[in-house]
């Protein structure tokens, strides 16, 4: 095998459960985006676009759903000679092997799999951050700094910090400090969770985290302030372009609306820097002749007959003849029936919303999760259900209902 | 069903089209906001099973090769068979009318030699239709019939100069072929050919060794000529088609689509339409858009009213636009308070701000590729 100069390892395994219901049945990275997007459709066109060509994407937690839309990466043009996506679930050994344990034991057991492509550094992305990066030159300033790690950050509001992983730079952009979620940041540097190694550290690194017993085996709580202690040259990279957590409810919501209110959906499809996705291929989309659509994005394959304002429609949508819905997201192939209300609702892949039903109706007290009603994937809501706001529907709760 | 590879053939007088169809093939003239011709005939074969196609190309193929590239969003990028492109003849003007030259067929000869499948299936590129070709090859097979000729059907008399007509027996033996609606004979639906038939591919070969030495063609009329030895049979499809061979055609099969029995047809209760992939965003709706009864793409941008329409890919629709009956081709721009109506607007023109355009149903207005109005 041919010396590959980098190789990204994606680590994809997460469950995501601060997102509800809307990962009860995929894992996190394989959540619908912006009404077209897959939320690991930016990592790996990152990658695409970054001339980095072999991507090993370590999966765990409900992945089958993520497997078959990752595929052999054609989509993103990823299904190359020599290199390619790897799709690496936890496998077993003669005398060892089990789930991954965290993300820096799941590189680790992967050591094997990296060693064959014998790279010069690695990259690690987590596959749940909606954002547009050249990590080519993110790289270009490793090598330049000789650095050891660099660790890719971006500055949050000083009120946020306290949320992430902070750190604490000197003037050439070397860390000397760095703080998972302090209570009192001393400063406002987020880590993105985008780090690149010389394999060569990051290799030893990993055997010293597995020897220890009383490591987590993640990469921000131990490998790199381990790493940091040992006096290793740890640089920041600062980026400045759009990156976007959507780790829980509110900032998932908050971060597609942010997309029908910018022009972010634009910049997705910029040529130089275009995000892939592998969509099914669906006819354009049919807007009925009593339909009225304002302010909203719509996927290829819908049928809108209702009224639809401020909202996000993926692909491959229902909305039947006298529905409302505003302030919503409709996940793909989703279906909404006659007459039905919906306000700020997200309403998961393959669910079905009978007539007559009203959700997200507001209530009396102050609402979760911002008001925000979610809906999760495959449910069925009978017939004229009624459910209020900030509620997050899942399967036992319609059996319930159902039971009564 | 027994092995059968396709043929598509591309190569076809193209002026009936007028300015759509001037720089490009019928072929690859854009169709139902993100499809070109071909893909129709190109998913039905891909989604029945056919791996090995072979595409008879006029001489501007161009814009067909950019869409199709190696056949990938078909699936047609193979190891064995895939996509075969084969460059057809250059016809005089005295053979314009020639639909399945035998001279296409006999250039590339090798195409057929080299396979072993029993059956070619030979489709033309200007039809609208999402068909499931398993049936009909397992009844051409069934039958043993030498030739299978695809047809629907009309109860009322259905007069078209460019249709062939045929006549068949009850157990659907075809015994006639013609260019008059009366040729299915009196008290039965007039039965015309869509375009669409089996043939064996052994038979065929026979036919271009036969017909060696005659300059030119027309593949149909060599099986009109031997109805008597050659077992041809009808079959009767059924479902949509759209025949594209006027600017009307054009523009009233494309309108079609917004009727909902077509569209289920053709896109919703069936395998895809394919077609090139491009990963636009999603059709963006500005706080005083207006569409009605319209079928619309991914990465359109619409500000302003939009009725009866047909948007491609990308196009950009300003505040105060009224767009009525329109066929509007990827990547178009209608500036501010733009009024268009019964209007056929290739790709790229811009119309500029405050213009009024304005064709009739039956003879709709059409503007070329990038022009600036």
């Amino acid at each position: 095998m041919r010396k590959k100069e980098c190789i990204a390892m994606l680590l994809a395994g997460g469950q995501g459960s601060r997102l509800g219901s809307l990962t009860r049945n995929i894992a996190k990275p394989a959540v619908s985006f912006a009404g077209k997007y897959r939320i690991i459709d930016f990592s790996l066109s990152n990658c695409t676009h970054s001339n980095i060509d072999t991507v090993g994407v370590l999966t765990q937690y409900k992945p089958f759903v993520l497997n078959s839309y990752i595929g052999k990466g054609s989509a993103w043009d990823l299904n190359c000679l020599n290199g390619g996506v790897h799709i690496l679930p936890p496998f077993l050994g003669e005398n060892q092997g089990s789930w991954y344990k965290g993300t820096a034991n799941a590189i680790y057991q992967n050591i094997d799999f990296i060693n064959f492509y014998n790279p010069e550094y690695i990259l690690i992305l987590s596959g749940d951050h909606i954002y547009q990066m050249d990590y080519y030159d993110m790289l270009t300033f490793h090598k330049q700094a000789q650095a050891e790690v660099t660790l890719s950050t971006i500055a949050v509001p000083w009120e946020e910090a306290s949320r992430f992983g902070v750190m604490t730079t000197d003037e050439s952009g070397r860390i000397s400090e760095f703080a998972e979620k302090p209570v009192h940041p001393q400063s406002n540097l987020a880590s993105m969770g985008v780090y690149i190694f010389n394999w060569e550290v990051l290799k030893e690194a990993l055997w010293e985290d597995e020897a220890d017993v009383n490591s987590e085996k993640d990469f921000g709580k131990n490998v790199i302030p381990r790493l940091l202690q040992q006096g290793k040259r740890i640089y920041s990279y600062l980026f400045h372009g759009y990156w976007r957590d959507v780790g829980t409810i509110e900032s998932y919501y908050n971060a597609n609306m942010e997309v029908l209110r910018e022009e972010k959906i634009d910049k997705f499809f910029e040529l130089k820097q275009r995000i892939f996705s592998n969509e099914e291929i669906l006819a354009p989309h049919y807007i009925g002749a009593e339909a009225k659509i304002q302010d909203s994005l719509i996927g290829n394959g819908c049928t809108i007959l209702g009224e639809v304002h401020h909202s996000i429609i993926s692909a491959g949508v229902y909305v039947g003849e006298g529905s409302f819905i505003e302030d919503s997201i409709l996940l793909p192939n989703a279906e909404v029936h006659k007459n039905v209300r919906l306000w700020k609702t997200i309403l998961g892949e393959n669910a079905t919303v009978q007539d007559d039903c009203c959700i997200g109706v507001e209530g009396e007290d102050e609402p979760a999760q911002e008001g925000i009603t979610v809906i999760g994937d495959h449910l069925q809501i009978p017939r004229g259900a009624v459910i209020g706001e900030g509620k997050n529907v899942t399967k036992d709760d319609v059996r319930k209902e159902g039971g009564q | 069903m027994s092995s059968a590879i396709g043929i598509i053939s591309a190569n076809m007088n193209s002026s009936v089209l007028q300015g759509l169809a001037q720089e490009r093939p019928i072929a690859a003239v854009p169709f139902g906001g993100r499809y070109r011709l071909l893909d129709f005939a190109l998913s039905s074969m891909v989604n029945s099973g056919i791996r090995t196609v072979g595409l008879v190309t006029p001489q501007q193929y161009r814009p067909m090769l950019d869409h199709l590239g190696a056949g990938k969003d078909w699936s047609l990028d193979r190891k064995s068979g895939g996509l075969f492109i084969l460059p057809g003849a250059i016809h005089s003007l005295g053979h314009y009318d020639i639909r399945f030259s035998l001279k296409d067929i006999a250039l590339n000869i090798e195409f057929l030699e080299k396979d072993c499948a029993r059956n070619v299936i030979i489709s033309s590129s200007d039809h609208v239709f999402n068909a499931d070709f398993r049936p009909i090859i397992d009844h051409h097979d069934q039958v043993e019939a030498d030739v299978t000729l695809v047809y629907n059907q009309s109860d009322r008399p259905f007069e078209r100069e460019d249709l062939i007509y045929l006549r068949g027996k009850e157990d659907g033996r075809i015994t006639g072929l013609g260019k008059n609606c009366e040729m299915s004979g009196p008290d039965t639906p007039c039965k015309y050919f869509i375009d669409l038939f089996i043939i064996r591919r052994e038979l065929l070969l026979q036919m271009i060794e036969g017909y060696r030495s005659v300059e030119n063609i027309e593949l149909i009329e060599i099986i009109a000529q031997h109805l008597g030895e050659l077992k041809v049979h009808g079959y009767f499809f059924g479902g949509y088609v759209g025949r594209i061979h006027s600017v009307s055609d054009y523009f009233q099969s494309n309108l079609a689509l917004l009727r909902e029995e077509i569209r289920k047809d053709l896109f919703i209760n069936t395998q895809p339409i394919r077609t090139k992939i491009r990963d636009n965003p999603p059709a963006k709706y500005g706080k005083k858009a207006q569409v009605k009864n319209s079928l619309i793409s991914s990465g359109c941008t619409i500000e302003g009213t939009v009725e009866n329409t047909i948007l491609s890919r990308g196009i950009v629709i300003e505040e105060g636009c009224e767009i009525q009956n329109c066929i509007i081709m990827s990547k178009c721009v209608i500036g501010k308070g733009s009024k268009l109506q019964n209007v056929i607007l290739d790709k790229f023109v811009a119309v500029n701000e405050g213009n009024v355009l304005q064709g009739q149903v039956n003879q709709p207005l059409v503007i070329s590729k990038k022009a600036i109005i």
